[in-house]
């Protein structure tokens, strides 16, 4: 694994490239709070409406007007906007309008849910996309045309549905699984289930189509000449072919499975970043929608940079050293 | 390829068809039923599932809606409350009595009750739960209308607290009543905010041990509970260990977990599995109507084409209601004529003003120059289309209700009418309110008593609150109305009272202001392991205290 070397790491192009992802990831962050700062006020509704219990609340003037000061609101909006991004340098993500708490600290409550659904679900997703990919190129071609018909439909199917439809079969009609996320680990199988299956669609598709082309390629013609079986040709060579664009995928599904958290956290009533982004939208809780969204950017960019150290791990020619 | 992506008609079709397989599964099933002879016994954690939105403080003083009024009621009391025959009676309090002029109430209070932290129930307890309503800095909105009218409170002996009023008030007994208006432990309020909104501390069967946002809060038995609530069963504490109070938004989800026997008992259940519920004595169904206003549809008077009396009354007679609450609603909601809730005692209903009929609607828009139609068939004058706009805020309205819009739209177009029906979000649904951008609206509201036609329909309601909400959303102006509610709310004299809000609720029907349609809903569908479920507050939210599972 050339990049992997712990001496490449000092070299210079390895530094300009962390630099470079690190410069990255900061502009990220800054456009991703600029455009929620300047898109929620552009919304209607009061914000300190939002701080007094929503925007119905017959709260006092007095009351409103010690909200809009507590919370800086009475002020210029750059001046606000520049105070955001004074607090923002600071690591300070301010208190949640309707949490009434430190917005980090609620963050620091739900990120670890949210990422383990994440993650297992990515990892699950994986184990299946492979596991159908691999036994349709072992078993011909109407496996194959099978794999891809299920592989499309599974990619195509919404969330929300396919969450109603295991909920329906495993918990009311079979009684196996909780349909309501638990912090068991049964509780975690239904969701992990709803978000891996439409991306492991995905993933199979993609993932098929460059094993084909391993296998169907000169290194393979010679490897079979030598006496190489299917199944470890399929091993040895193919595998590593497939895995490369699934990796290069990862890093987008992973955001696509930030935002099937908002559906699959809300139907299964699991706590989470998902959730709580869209309550925080439908109270115009501006701290918490900008918390939430910058966590999942840096997620996001978090996940990129390691997908692409992983693929030019796994292909030399792309080695920054 | 094998398989194509889903259509989504089909898509509907199959999870119809498997949503009918498992509740015929499920009615199939040899659960027993649990009887009068199954044994009831103490102990155990009932799990209750709420699709209301989570609070963000569980202090109801703190802003002041139903979802902190649902959790508040298991852990705090009220000074007042409603026996099973919905008649007010005192709680906390032993007594209340006002003076002559209605300018001073003198507040007795029962002895021997303590906070969950050991403190005392007192005078200055109340008073100080006053005071936190009042300022500013508590942010409270409900609670802070309640006991507006309170000048001072001064504690005259340890039991006997003497309230000085700026006007007199004859709803202050419903408003002690109100969970939004429960008393806490001044030693709970005196931690400060953010730890008060945690877990305050009260005087009811359970207090709160733990809260985990967005997903439970766990409420512990009273072990030193004595006081029985209004109608007990048992005196002594709870018989429940706890309760764990879940939140699970999804409402297929909430049922699908009632069925499946990980939770006891849930709200806001769905009309048709209400039905189902009912008919196939697999569940346990409790039917609360909250108290206040009903459910209504208000016609905003303050522009045209409602501001011609002539068009609201054709309005009214155009649609049809009464199909489109028995289809939807699977005979869990019963129409309304009223502009209060069928549990409120003074309330008037008049069923000839919401008769619905073809042809008047049609000889009134005639008469109001409404002649001519458009090629889409609907009414013009001057060349302007007769359109209304129906903002409706999908956070506030089960999917039964907007599909009753729906059908209300479609009646109101055989008419020659058109409803542009907008689903908003709660913010922006506020915000089109705010800018008077509706014709049509329909917003929940819940107070105990008729002291809610004031809120809804006085003149003074039409001034925004600083937020930009305003209460009287058919902007209905008229003296008469305004002198009948102001004479109502303050009368010393019961008959007098009901005969002063009897003639105001005439006017506003007779006016055509509104379109009632079914009390505010409120039901919960739970276990039949569990009895004892069914006792409810002032605002109709259950009460556990005699709640016990069945072996």
């Amino acid at each position: 694994m050339a990049v992997a070397g712990a001496s490449s790491w000092r070299s210079p192009k390895a530094v300009r490239w962390v630099l470079g992802r690190i410069g990255g990831a900061v502009f990220v962050l800054w456009a991703v709070a600029t455009a929620i700062f300047f898109g929620i006020r552009l919304i209607p509704g009061d914000p300190a409406a939002a701080i007094m219990g929503g925007p119905g609340s017959q709260a006092s003037a007095e009351a409103l007007e010690t909200a809009r000061r507590d919370y800086g609101l009475d002020r210029p909006l750059v001046v606000q906007y520049l105070m955001l991004l004074g607090r923002l340098l600071r690591g300070d993500l301010g208190d949640s309008y309707s949490l009434k708490a430190p917005v980090a600290r609620v963050l620091g409550e739900l990120i670890p849910g949210t990422m383990l659904l994440a993650v297992l679900s990515l990892i699950v997703a994986w184990l299946l996309a492979l596991g159908l990919a691999t036994f349709s190129m072992l078993n011909g071609r109407i496996a194959a045309t099978v794999a891809s018909g299920l592989e499309i439909a599974a990619a195509a199917i919404p969330h929300f549905w396919l969450a109603s439809v295991l909920i329906m079969l495993f918990s009311n009609a079979l009684g196996w699984l909780p349909p309501v996320s638990t912090r068991t680990p049964a509780g975690l199988v239904l969701p992990v289930l709803t978000l891996a299956l439409p991306l492991a669609g995905f993933l199979g598709q993609v993932m098929r189509d460059s094993m084909l082309q391993a296998m169907s390629g000169p290194f393979a013609l010679a490897a079979r000449a030598r006496g190489e079986s299917e199944a470890g040709l399929l091993a040895r060579h193919a595998l590593r072919h497939a895995a490369l664009p699934g990796i290069n995928l990862s890093g987008w599904a992973f955001g696509s499975l930030l935002s099937g958290a908002v559906v699959v956290e809300s139907i299964f009533a699991r706590p989470g970043l998902g959730r709580s982004l869209l309550s925080a939208v439908t109270v115009r809780d501006v701290p918490m929608v900008m918390g939430i969204a910058l966590a999942s950017a840096l997620a996001y960019v978090l996940i990129m940079a390691l997908s692409d150290l992983a693929e030019r791990a796994l292909d030399p020619s792309r080695s920054t050293a | 390829m094998p398989l194509s992506r889903p259509s989504l008609p089909s898509a509907a079709l199959l999870a119809g068809t498997l949503s009918a397989m498992i509740l015929l599964a499920g009615c199939s099933s040899a659960v027993p039923v649990a009887g009068l002879d199954a044994e009831p016994m103490s102990g155990g954690t009932l799990v209750y599932a709420s699709g209301d939105a989570e609070p963000s403080c569980l202090d109801p003083h703190v802003g002041g809606n139903y979802p902190q009024a649902l959790l508040a009621g298991q852990f705090l009391e009220t000074l007042y409350t409603k026996d099973a025959e919905g008649k007010l009676v005192p709680w906390l309090a032993e007594s209340a009595d006002p003076s002559a002029d209605g300018l001073s109430w003198t507040l007795k209070l029962r002895d021997g009750i303590t906070f969950t932290d050991g403190t005392a129930l007192d005078a200055a307890a109340v008073k100080a739960n006053i005071e936190h309503l009042q300022d500013p800095e508590t942010t409270s909105s409900t609670g802070y209308l309640a006991v507006k009218k309170i000048k001072s409170a001064k504690v005259i002996a340890p039991d006997t607290l003497e309230l000085a009023m700026s006007a007199p008030d004859n709803a202050l007994l419903e408003s002690f009543s109100m969970p939004w208006v429960a008393i806490e432990s001044p030693a709970g309020i005196s931690r400060g905010k953010e730890e008060n909104c945690s877990a305050p501390i009260g005087t009811g069967p359970f207090k709160v041990g733990s809260w985990t946002r967005q997903d439970s809060v766990a409420l512990l038995r009273n072990d030193g509970y004595t006081r029985p609530v209004a109608d007990p069963g048992h005196t002594g504490p709870a018989y429940l260990d706890g309760i764990a109070w879940k939140f699970i938004p999804e409402t297929a989800t909430r049922q699908a977990a009632l069925q499946a026997g990980d939770v006891h008992i849930i709200d806001n259940p769905q009309p048709n599995a209400i039905a189902a519920a009912d008919k196939s004595g697999m569940l346990d169904h409790l039917d609360a109507p909250r108290p206040g206003a009903s459910n209504r549809i208000e016609l905003n008077s303050s522009k045209a084409p409602f501001d011609d009396a002539r068009v609201r009354e054709a309005f009214i007679r155009a649609v049809n209601v009464k199909g489109g609450i028995d289809s939807l609603f699977f005979g869990t909601a019963q129409r309304s004529f009223s502009a209060l809730s069928s549990i409120e005692p003074l309330g008037y209903s008049d069923a000839e003003e919401f008769v619905t009929d073809a042809q008047t609607a049609g000889r009134l828009l005639d008469e109001a120059g409404w002649v001519d139609r458009d090629a889409q068939g609907y009414r013009t004058k001057d060349g302007k289309r007769l359109s209304l706009t129906f903002p409706v805020s999908t956070n506030q309205s089960v999917p039964a209700e907007q599909s009753l819009f729906e059908q209300i739209q479609a009646t109101a177009k055989d008419a020659g009418i058109e409803i542009n029906l907008n689903l908003l979000d709660l913010s922006s649904w506020y915000g089109a309110l705010a800018a008077n951008d509706y014709n049509l609206v329909s917003a929940p509201y819940t107070k105990v008593g008729p002291g809610v036609l004031r809120i809804l329909f006085h003149s003074d309601s039409t001034i925004p609150a600083p937020s930009g909400y305003f209460a009287n959303l058919s902007q209905v102006k008229d003296k008469k109305l305004d002198a009948l509610l102001d004479e109502a709310g303050t009368t010393n004299d019961p008959a007098k009272r009901m005969e002063l809000y009897t003639k105001a609720q005439k006017l506003v029907l007779e006016g055509h202001y509104l379109l009632p349609l079914y009390d505010q809903q409120n039901h919960f569908l739970y276990s039949t392991k569990l009895v004892g479920v069914g006792a409810t507050t002032a605002v109709s939210s259950p009460t556990f205290f005699d709640t016990r599972f069945t072996k």
